[in-house]
């Protein structure tokens, strides 16, 4: 550990951390624009300026000891910047002197004096560092009397993201971002001095699919999201920690949503899974929880007319799922589960197909390209929890076939399909074939339109829930919106399908899922829902892939 | 877009110079294309991003931070017309004027940013305003194409339009010293008989010096050049031998030196004549220092102002080479060097010595931040970096010659050496003058060695260092500390003309040595005018990385802008001053100084003219920035800021 003095306090710091971030653990904490703790520090904004000191050395070349017995500091006249050097022994720091307050309001001035001040109609307004650090450090008039300088506005230097390089105070996060994080240089400078320019070649376009990051890191609003600007103050928007379910990487995410609905989705710090980006791809990939096409009520086949479908309450929709299976022995029945539900829905599934007395089930395996960045080719984000709980094996979607060729022979007469199309599965016609199709989904699909029992479940951030991603670490679904109309939350529907085949229960809330499930599988021992955190916990399933 | 065979065969050769990074040769490329389409078309950013494998964005960024890169054509003869202080002062602007009436160009504002070429309708010629094109002492001074021409009269338009005239550059001249310099490093210039090739080196003992060097351990070499007390002529005046000692005598990694030929600094004009009339002498004590400094390749970073001093160089290399004073094996020594030219492109901050390696790397010239990024360790491709300036690196080879005791006894304790003064302005006899460094007062160079001042004008201030200077007054009187005859220190006061030309004394008085360009201005001389034109140039060269500089530079400009035209209120001179401060030390390079110090030592010192121009107690209303029918025409600035939106396109699709 190092000895570090900040403002006047002597402190310990490890050998390797940020003179930045030190101070901020200090509770010191020095304004910064173009310093980013994952970026490469260019040390171009000047807002990091603080006093900086060394001990001063004697003619033995030890520090010469004042009164106190502490080091003497010998200051470096001129300010320095803190993020760009590491802490060294002896070092000290003022991070408020006099010189320190007259270099950051010199720097916010000069920041402001090209700026268009739009924050009424700019997007950033409540999350602009230069409004942030304004308060303390700008002043009430501007004594800029010049003619500020044009630049282009509205740029759409990407399909997502759309430039304002007026608003821009060149800190480069975004440049260094896409070069050093996503590999593909394709942004940067033009033109020089005060009327230096972030863009691409016409040749290219901010297409990767992490641009949106650039949005995130943007400490001005010269990069906002085309998908999000000017739909929401961001003051008002809810925020919900919870992760992507787009893959099965699982970065974990701040849900932003008001009234019930959600804004934007933006990439939550997490060094264990996805550092502090997303990709495009998940993080948009939320719109599809406002379609209209929701499913919102339980729908049963007509009693005296099959094809006739309508609208029923939950507790008839239940009895008659449940009565449907019942009919039937366990070899006459399969489940088609997904590797996009939680945890505690595989369980109770587990549990369901038990009670049900079949083996067959299985999900259905989602595969698209992926990158060597964060999107995993594997698109279920829970393919680890369904393997660990058993409802699928080692090759996830190895048991669809025999599902087929039992609802093709006729074999299979009754068949659940949750959350999933069974075309995807390999059943087309043969669907017409199964007596009872009972089918849980959010949104209407070609197995959901013949199911004699449509039971209407929730998305992603409409329910809590833990799910394993690809490295196995345990994460959870914090609930950010309500399901629409009478769509229920997908543990509560296994779960009375359940109690209306055998009674036995003893499961009230979510909780008591993961706790049941906790006591039986190893490896989620002495776990709970409340225990996984915001971060997620890392499992050991090495024991678990020949199951 | 057609590459003939022959110039992308030139264009292959010239990637070859750049053995550790392909992307080194972007300029190059740049310069080779542009001199034979013309101009630099998006499809020829492609094409060498392509040929370089790089992002097209990376040349991009090159080919718009570079002014010296057109991308649109100019006309068949495109003329450069130096902007800068000592030119303005001798009629650049109505040089300017005149050549644009001559040639029918109807020029748009010189001030006009991104496109400063004005071209004439039938596109036979084209002009535009550099920034100094060093030769201030042959103010003022133009480029037609690649040829150079200095004392330009108005009278001597048609015939430089005609391209009659061959270029003053290679113009050979003779001039005798004057009796009160020491000619060591100006040993060859302008002297009778001499010639730039390497026969006449030779016959003069050329790379005698070499031969010398390569017997003696590195590590001695190193010793004499700290013996010898030399302080780099660039402009910071760090010692050498100190700078060279940071390199590891066991360094595992390559170690490159670099010859900082990238002179720029307005007022200063003395590499120009080094390169053009002895480039063998940069290179002798360029193999020495690389030599000493355990370097195996070599570059000379050449301003692009200098086309025909890159001729010059390549040449002299060639010869060199032939002779194996560069190479493998130099002289049966043992020890491989080559020495490669690169060319800049028109920016002042290449001077800076890690935007030069940043420049050299084939990107924007951004200065690094210091620490970490120190040349002597992380330097070009991050490895250990010598950068030193002509002067310097030709000082070398005379410190080998005399022996570094012998060196340190020219001038005085801590300013060791000769040093070759710039001056320019108003003075009879502007020019280059090699003196011991101290040996002259500044009252002697204006008035003695330089003839003194105009007739029936008078002194009024001196830029003692080059443009980023502080200005000094005439009538100033300076307290310093002076050594008496028995050794003791004691207080003294001395006037301007009193003081040594020497580092100390002029950083005693409050400004520098810097790169040794004098800028004298006589009592008919608007200092808010003077001031003006060192902002401009200041806020045309900030690279725009750092804040303080990037709008502090532009700022100061308006300002002065704003009070030349009559609008200058009272508050003005104290927010120069203000501003300066909020930029001076508080950037990643030394160009916040440079450009602030000129600001606050101007308003301090002639506080009286600046107030006289700022007296308004309210500011005036400002002009419109757009018209209207501007905003619509502007294609480069939406007029409906929003016009993606749903809405407007509906109403717009509705008209």
């Amino acid at each position: 550990m190092l000895n570090v003095q900040i403002d006047g306090v002597w402190m310990q710091f490890p050998r390797g951390t940020r003179l930045i971030e030190a101070c901020a653990q200090a509770n010191k904490f020095v304004p910064r624009y173009c310093y980013h703790a994952k970026l490469s520090s260019p040390g171009n904004c000047r807002m990091c300026l603080i006093e900086m000191g060394m001990p001063k050395m004697g003619p033995d070349r030890n520090p010469v000891l004042g009164a106190d017995g502490k080091p003497e500091i010998a200051w470096i006249p001129r300010p320095q910047i803190s993020c760009a050097q590491d802490v060294a022994e002896g070092m000290a720091v003022r991070t408020d002197s006099p010189m320190v307050r007259d270099c950051r309001n010199g720097v916010m001035e000069f920041l402001l004096i090209n700026h268009p001040l739009d924050c009424p109609i700019c997007d950033q307004a409540g999350e602009c560092r230069l409004q942030e650090f304004s308060v303390d450090h700008g002043t009430g008039n501007s004594r800029f009397l010049e003619h500020k300088v044009k630049k282009p506005k509205n740029v759409e230097i990407g399909p997502r993201v759309t430039l304002d390089a007026e608003r821009c105070i060149l800190c480069t996060r975004c440049i260094r971002f896409m070069q050093e994080v996503a590999h593909d240089d394709v942004l940067g400078i033009v033109d020089r001095g005060s009327h230096s320019t972030i863009a691409c070649h016409s040749d290219r376009k901010l297409d990767s699919n992490y641009s949106l990051n650039t949005v995130d890191i943007c400490p001005v609003g010269a990069l906002t999201s085309e998908d999000f600007r000017f739909k929401m103050r961001v003051w008002f928007l809810k925020e919900t920690k919870s992760f992507c379910t787009s893959c099965a990487t699982g970065c974990n995410t701040v849900i932003g949503s008001r009234e019930n609905t959600i804004y934007r989705q933006t990439p939550r710090e997490n060094n264990e899974v996805n550092s502090a980006w997303m990709c495009d791809y998940g993080r948009l990939n939320f719109h599809y929880l406002h379609s209209r096409d929701r499913l919102i009520e339980p729908v049963v086949a007509g009693v005296s007319d099959p094809g006739h479908r309508e609208v029923a309450t939950w507790k008839s929709a239940i009895a008659r799922a449940a009565g449907a299976l019942k009919k039937f022995r366990g070899d006459e029945i399969a489940i088609i589960a997904s590797g996009r539900m939680t945890n505690e829905e595989l369980w109770l599934t587990k549990k369901l197909a038990e009670a049900l007395g079949t083996t067959l089930h299985d999900i259905v395996p989602h595969f698209a390209e992926g990158d060597d960045i964060l999107l995993s080719s594997d698109r279920n984000p829970n393919t680890r929890g369904a393997q660990l709980l058993g409802i699928t094996g080692a090759i996830p979607g190895e048991h669809l076939g025999a599902i087929a060729d039992g609802a093709h022979s006729g074999k299979i007469k009754a068949l659940l399909v949750l959350g999933e199309d069974a075309v995807d599965a390999g059943i087309a016609t043969d669907l017409l074939k199964i007596e009872s199709l009972i089918a849980a989904n959010i949104l209407p699909n070609a197995t959901t339109k013949l199911a004699t029992v449509l039971l209407p479940g929730s998305g992603f951030a409409e329910k809590r829930g833990s799910m394993i991603n690809a490295k196995g670490r345990l994460q959870r679904l914090n609930s950010s919106i309500n399901p629409p109309g009478n769509a229920r939350d997908d543990w509560e529907i296994l779960r009375d399908l359940i109690l209306a085949l055998n009674g036995n229960n003893g499961i009230y809330m979510i909780e008591d899922v993961f706790k049941q499930m906790a006591a039986s599988v190893p490896q989620l021992a002495n776990l709970s829902l409340s225990k996984i955190g915001d971060l997620g916990v890392q499992l050991d399933l090495s024991t678990t892939s020949e199951k | 877009m057609h590459i003939s065979a022959e110039l992308e065969s030139r264009i292959d050769e010239a990637i070859t110079h750049y053995p550790v990074s392909k992307r080194s040769a972007v300029m190059t490329l740049l310069h080779l294309i542009q001199e034979n389409l013309g101009f630099i078309s998006d499809e020829s950013v492609t094409w060498v991003a392509r040929k370089l494998g790089l992002e097209p964005v990376n040349v991009l960024e090159v080919v718009s931070f570079y002014p010296m890169y057109r991308r649109k054509p100019a006309g068949k003869k495109h003329i450069r017309v130096c902007r800068t202080l000592s030119c303005a002062m001798a009629g650049g602007y109505e040089l300017k004027d005149a050549i644009c009436k001559t040639a029918h160009i109807h020029s748009h504002d010189h001030g006009d940013h991104g496109d400063p070429v004005s071209a004439s309708a039938d596109g036979e010629y084209s002009v535009e305003f550099v920034e100094c094109l060093a030769s201030c002492g042959s103010a003022p001074v133009a480029m037609v194409d690649d040829r150079f021409y200095e004392n330009v009269k108005q009278s001597d338009i048609v015939e430089l339009l005609k391209g009659q005239r061959g270029s003053d550059a290679t113009l050979p001249r003779v001039r005798p010293p004057h009796p009160k310099e020491k000619r060591l490093v100006f040993a060859n210039i302008d002297k009778e008989n001499w010639t730039p090739d390497i026969e006449c080196y030779a016959r003069h003992g050329g790379y005698g010096d070499l031969k010398k060097a390569l017997t003696m351990p590195r590590a001695t070499i190193v010793d004499e050049v700290k013996k010898s007390g030399l302080r780099g002529r660039g402009g910071a005046g760090f010692p050498c031998g100190v700078k060279w000692g940071f390199i590891k005598p066991d360094e595992k990694k390559p170690v490159y030196l670099i010859c900082n030929a990238d002179e720029s600094e307005p007022g200063t004009f003395k590499d120009r004549y080094i390169i053009h009339q002895d480039p063998h002498q940069l290179i002798e004590g360029m193999v020495i220092s690389a030599f000493a400094v355990g370097s195996h390749l070599a570059y000379i970073y050449i301003r692009g102002e200098f086309p025909e001093g890159a001729q010059i160089l390549e040449r002299a290399l060639a010869e060199a080479r032939a002779q194996n004073f560069l190479g493998q094996n130099i002289l049966g020594s043992g020890f491989d060097l080559d020495i490669f030219v690169h060319r800049g492109a028109g920016a002042y901050i290449c001077g800076e010595e890690t935007g030069l390696i940043e420049s050299l790397e084939g990107k924007r010239a951004y200065p690094r931040i210091k620490p970490p990024y120190f040349p002597a360790v992380l330097g070009l491709y991050m490895c250990p970096t010598i950068v030193n300036n002509v002067e310097t690196l030709c000082d070398v080879k005379h410190i080998v010659h005399l022996g570094g005791e012998a060196f340190a006894k020219i001038g005085r304790p801590n300013n060791t050496g000769t040093r070759i003064l710039c001056v320019s302005g108003d003075v009879q006899r502007p020019g280059y003058y090699e003196v011991e460094v101290g040996s002259v007062t500044m009252g002697e160079l204006i008035n003695d060695i330089c003839g003194g001042m105009k007739p029936g004008r008078k002194l009024k201030a001196v830029i003692p260092g080059g443009s980023s200077a502080k200005v000094m007054r005439a009538g100033e009187k300076y307290k310093i500390k002076q050594k008496q005859a028995d050794g003791t220190m004691a207080d003294a006061e001395i006037t301007l003309e009193d003081v040594p030309m020497d580092f100390d004394t002029l950083a005693a008085v409050g400004s520098m040595a810097g790169s040794g360009g004098v800028i004298v201005m006589d009592d008919s001389r608007d200092m808010v005018e003077t001031l003006n034109n060192i902002n401009e140039f200041y806020a045309h060269e900030s690279c725009g990385q750092c804040t303080p500089c990037r709008e502090g530079s532009l700022w100061m400009k308006k300002i002065t802008d704003r009070m030349l035209e009559g609008g200058g209120v009272a508050t003005d001179p104290a927010q120069l001053v203000k501003i300066g401060d909020n930029i001076a030390g508080r950037t990643i390079c030394a160009f916040g100084e440079a450009c602030s110090w000129p600001t606050q030592s101007f308003v301090a010192k002639f506080r009286e003219e600046f107030e006289a121009r700022a007296k308004k107690p309210t500011p005036p209303p400002m002009p419109p920035e757009y018209t209207s029918e501007e905003l619509i025409e502007n294609a480069t600035i939406a007029a409906t800021p929003g016009a993606r939106d749903q809405g407007v396109q509906a109403a717009a699709a509705t008209k």
